[in-house]
């Protein structure tokens, strides 16, 4: 853990001083006279985070070392499966825009699935169809809205 | 089925066979409707325009005799449903109910929106907005003429506003007579009645719906060109002399290109809502008034009126151009 | 009283009492559902609303939002995955009982604390409507702001193992929380150009992603020793697992009343939102244990204090409606539509010109307490069975509902970018210890107290003497002050660097792989 909350707080040093140095400046007007500047509340968290984060790392370099250093706080699975999921949603995303929002359903539901080892031909047909038909009924049939 | 638009690529195709989809349509237009239309709703779930989509939805639906799906699509105060509209197909199977507030003065206040009235078709209009100036029953003023005395007297009183629109108006008779008025940011219709009812503000800008506390509440101008239903003593803000009233009506905004015969059969089926008993009792009961325009009074109104918010947000110095 | 008398009679009748039914049902399953809540409720019962009368419609609505938030703890408890930010607290020792194996103890318990909270919560609804908020519109933007302090310094300093960690979680939640409009200046802030982001990052989807879709991530990651595990252990061995017991009961009694008393209170101050109150509930049941460091591990008052919380908010809510015409939060935004699609309008006036219509929704209101206990009671044993399905066969599922529950509160795709935003920063916090609890207080408490300090600078005229006219902004000042020492001091729970942590996953059971 001492590892990674190190990285971690590089990391979040650099968001909050690319925040404050670029994206705010960029992204937020200074606001009229008399008034909070809109930047401030934005440029404080970012000030609180920076501060706390050099704090975190300086506290986890000085720390002794400890039995559970060499254990990292994230496995290659976890990294996998987020990995995996992003993907079948990215496909998902894409047959939403040029194809249907059924077939986007659709593929969440048997690419998960799929990914996740299940190979029962059964299951991978009837599960997409009842949460499908069900869905399609909740919005079409009873509350008389569409998926657009 | 009808509901789903086609997106991205596809709209390219489409703008490319643009008059080939016209003419399409004008055959299609005879016997329209066939099949499902979808209504959208620029605000969420719940709220008075909501309300009134659902009511009109429901009396359309039966004149037209297809079902009328309502889809709330919230966003940058309806910006972004108007946008979508902007971009489906002009087939009639596809349309916004929102206010005109998304076409005549939001492009004026949100940097990112740039539309004008040219940029969508008009197929009626069916109630107004009583938009006004409300304050506590017991307070001394009665008009605007009234309260500028009233706060030249108590320097440092406070103002709610919840939209750019509400900071205009009191900076705008602020400058002109020399007051010092504190505006209070606010950011709901609710949040404006618990400030108002809580007495922590002097004076607010109200989208209408300080009408449900008539024991509590008094209209003190009506920030319109016509005098509200609600409150037909109530002089206008520019019966006062100041020239600022601007009008916002629920109207149905539907893609550029929407052949005229199916605009005018929508425009007869929102009709049907101005004499409707259950559409009555509905807009009665929220204190919003029927004004019922057809497709050319709808247009003509969305261009003399962005015009005249235009020249207002100039005159304030809110848009240079 | 005769009022409610003649009231229970009207409601009693059949085909009233079954829509009240149908409303709790609905709402116990959308909520027991993950990615669906409330949001999906309300959105199903408007368009029913314009075909019944009003007391059905009025006893739906308001029996699906009890429903829900007695069943989002379902999800919360069995899958770690809090379909809406309120019941967040919930899962931190909810899921942990799961996994020993008490999964029908603990959704007993938060049962039982939901119910009385919400039966108690009605109680003080329909007595002390009426003056209550009347006391309540003298808390103004002022005093608002004062309090959300209070609550943000309490419920910060309360956070997790690592109170640096937990600190920068609640920075960027309020930094997140900035994005889009502001409300005085009308400057956008942060949105790219984007009009989407104009309105601000969504809570629904932004929640989900980050409670829901992040927690299935990491399961997923960890798919063959979850199930092993849950194949091991499966349901309640012995009985005393299965059923609250005595001992229990006296520990949870005090934790769920104070549950309760937090809940009202939140329920009526505008601009608190329900989120608040089981945060506070669980943070001041923490704070008050002799065992704080046991929290997160699986301590049932853990689940009692939130969930108490959680369902006192939704009749305390109502309140400012009932007594004023002000809408206290979502559900009472809808009800309002719903009073007046049945032309009536909500406000003092209604006491006096339909005494016998309030005397029926209060009577409803009784009545879904009631059958929430029963639908609940059958409906958990159902639902405990979810354990025993492997996550293979669950993950596909709760990704569909997340997304159909991200998407529908806007009908836009953009929801579903902002959950999977969400989600890679949800696992990140999970796995790298910043407690996400903490993110989603500043996310909510954040603009709120942005807003209500900018109302207070001009309400006091830019003069802190004004202050003397706020005698009850003046206290909260104090107390958020002798937090901060009492914190500063090192007594604080929060003092120390301890392994038990408010908003860590339950981790301890999944070895590392590498």
């Amino acid at each position: 853990m001492r590892r990674a909350n190190v990285i971690s707080g590089v990391i979040l040093v650099i968001f909050g001083l690319v925040m404050l140095a670029v994206v705010i400046p960029m992204q937020i007007n200074p606001g009229p006279d008399g008034m909070m500047s809109p930047r401030l509340v934005p440029g404080m968290m970012m000030g609180v985070v920076i501060a706390l984060s050099l704090l975190l790392v300086i506290n986890n370099i000085r720390a002794k070392a400890t039995a559970d250093d060499s254990v990292a706080p994230i496995s290659r699975g976890e990294i996998r499966a987020l990995v995996t999921i992003g993907v079948i949603f990215g496909a998902a995303i894409l047959l939403y825009l040029l194809v249907s929002p059924l077939a986007a359903g659709a593929v969440i539901v048997i690419g998960a699935l799929l990914a996740l080892g299940e190979r029962r031909p059964l299951v991978l047909i009837a599960m997409p169809t009842g949460l499908l038909t069900a869905i399609w009924f909740l919005f079409y049939k009873v509350l008389g809205t569409g998926i657009v | 089925m009808y509901t789903i638009t086609k997106r991205g690529l596809l709209h390219f195709v489409a703008a490319g066979l643009l008059g080939a989809v016209g003419f399409g349509h004008t055959a299609l237009a005879a016997d329209y409707p066939t099949g499902p239309i979808t209504m959208l709703v620029g605000y969420g779930a719940g709220g008075q325009t909501d309300l009134v989509a659902r009511a009109t939805a429901k009396v359309m639906a039966g004149e037209l005799g297809v079902p009328i799906n309502v889809v709330n699509k919230p966003g940058a105060g309806g910006a972004v449903a108007a946008r979508d509209i902007a971009k489906a197909k002009p087939d009639g199977y596809t349309m916004l109910f929102h206010s005109n507030s998304v076409i005549n003065s939001a492009p004026f206040i949100m940097e990112q929106v740039n539309y004008t009235p040219e940029d969508f078709e008009y197929a009626g209009m069916i109630t107004a907005y009583q938009v006004g100036m409300a304050t506590q029953k017991d307070r001394p003023f009665n008009t605007i003429t009234e309260y500028v005395d009233w706060a030249k007297k108590n320097p440092g009183s406070s103002y709610g506003a919840l939209s750019p629109e509400a900071r205009l108006y009191i900076t705008e008779i602020a400058k002109q007579n020399g007051l010092d008025v504190n505006i209070v940011p606010l950011k709901s219709g609710s949040e404006m009645i618990n400030a108002l009812l809580g007495n922590q503000v002097a004076l607010a800008f109200s989208g209408g719906i300080h009408y449900r506390y008539p024991d509590e509440l008094k209209t003190v101008s009506a920030l319109t060109t016509f005098r509200h239903t609600s409150a037909p003593d109530v002089p206008t803000i520019e019966e006062e002399g100041y020239p600022l009233g601007m009008d916002s009506r629920t109207t149905l905004i539907l893609p550029k290109g929407t052949p005229r015969p199916i605009l005018d059969r929508l425009a007869g089926a929102l009709k049907a809502a101005e004499t409707d008993a259950e559409f009555a009792k509905i807009t009665e009961a929220a204190n919003i008034p029927i004004k019922y325009f057809g497709v050319d009074a709808a247009n003509k109104e969305m261009r003399d009126s962005y015009a005249k918010n235009k020249g207002i947000m100039q005159r304030a110095g809110l848009i240079s151009n | 009283m005769s009022d409610l008398l003649i009231g229970f009679q009207d409601v009693l009748h059949p085909a009233t009492l079954i829509w009240v039914a149908v409303g709790v049902t609905l709402g116990y399953v959308l909520g027991a559902l993950p990615g669906l809540g409330k949001a999906t409720g309300v959105a199903v019962c408007i368009p029913l609303t314009f075909y019944l009368g009003p007391v059905a419609a009025l006893g739906m609505l308001i029996g699906i939002a009890k429903g829900s938030a007695a069943g989002s703890a379902v999800s919360a408890i069995l899958l770690n995955t809090p379909g809406e930010p309120s019941s967040a607290p919930t899962a931190l020792d909810g899921y942990p009982l799961a996994r020993q194996g008490k999964a029908q103890k603990a959704l007993k318990m938060g049962l039982f604390a939901s119910v009385i909270g919400d039966f108690v919560s009605t109680l003080v609804l329909i007595c002390l409507a009426a003056p209550l908020a009347r006391y309540a519109l003298l808390i103004g933007p002022v005093e608002i702001c004062t309090i959300l302090l209070f609550s943000l310094t309490f419920i910060g300093g309360l956070s997790g193992n690592s109170m640096t960690k937990g600190l920068i979680a609640g920075a960027m939640g309020v930094f997140f929380a900035t994005i889009g409009l502001e409300s005085e200046t009308f400057v956008s802030r942060m949105t790219f150009g984007l009009l989407e982001l104009e309105d601000g990052i969504a809570l629904v989807p932004m929640a989900i992603g980050m409670l829901a879709v992040a927690e299935m991530a990491v399961q997923a990651g960890n798919v063959k020793v979850l199930d092993s595990e849950g194949a091991r252990i499966t349901d309640g061995a012995s009985r005393n697992d299965r059923v609250v017991l005595a001992s229990e009961w006296r520990r949870c009694l005090p934790v769920i009343a104070r549950g309760t008393l937090i809940g009202s209170v939140v329920g009526i101050l505008p601009g608190l939102g329900a989120s608040v109150g089981s945060f506070l509930s669980y943070g001041a049941t923490r704070k008050a244990s002799k065992t704080p460091e046991k929290y997160g591990t699986g301590m049932i008052e853990g689940v009692a204090a939130a969930e108490s919380a959680d369902n006192a908010v939704v009749p305390s809510s109502l309140i400012p409606l009932f007594a004023l015409g002000i809408p206290g939060s979502v559900i009472a935004a809808i009800l309002i539509a719903a009073f007046i699609l049945h032309g009536l309008t909500p406000g003092p006036l209604m006491f006096q010109q339909q005494p016998r219509l309030v005397a029926d929704v209060y009577a409803a209101m009784l009545c879904a307490s009631v059958i929430l206990l029963i639908v609940g009671y059958t409906g958990q044993r159902l639902f405990a069975q979810v354990i025993k399905a492997p996550l293979r066969l669950i993950i596909p599922g709760v990704l569909l509902l997340c997304t159909v529950g991200a998407y529908m509160e806007t009908s836009s795709v953009f929801s579903i970018y902002v959950m999977l935003f969400f989600t890679v920063i949800g696992f990140f916090a999970r796995k790298l210890d910043f407690s996400f609890v903490t993110f989603l207080i500043g996310f909510v408490i954040g603009p709120n107290l942005e807003l209500s300090f900018r109302q207070s600078l001009q309400l006091l005229d830019h003069n802190a003497m004004n202050l003397s006219k706020h005698p009850i902004a003046v206290v909260f000042i104090l107390l958020t002050v002798a937090i901060v020492w009492w914190i500063g001091r090192g007594k604080g729970p929060a003092a120390g660097e301890r392994h038990a942590s408010a908003g860590q996953t339950p981790e301890k059971h999944v070895p590392t792989n590498s």
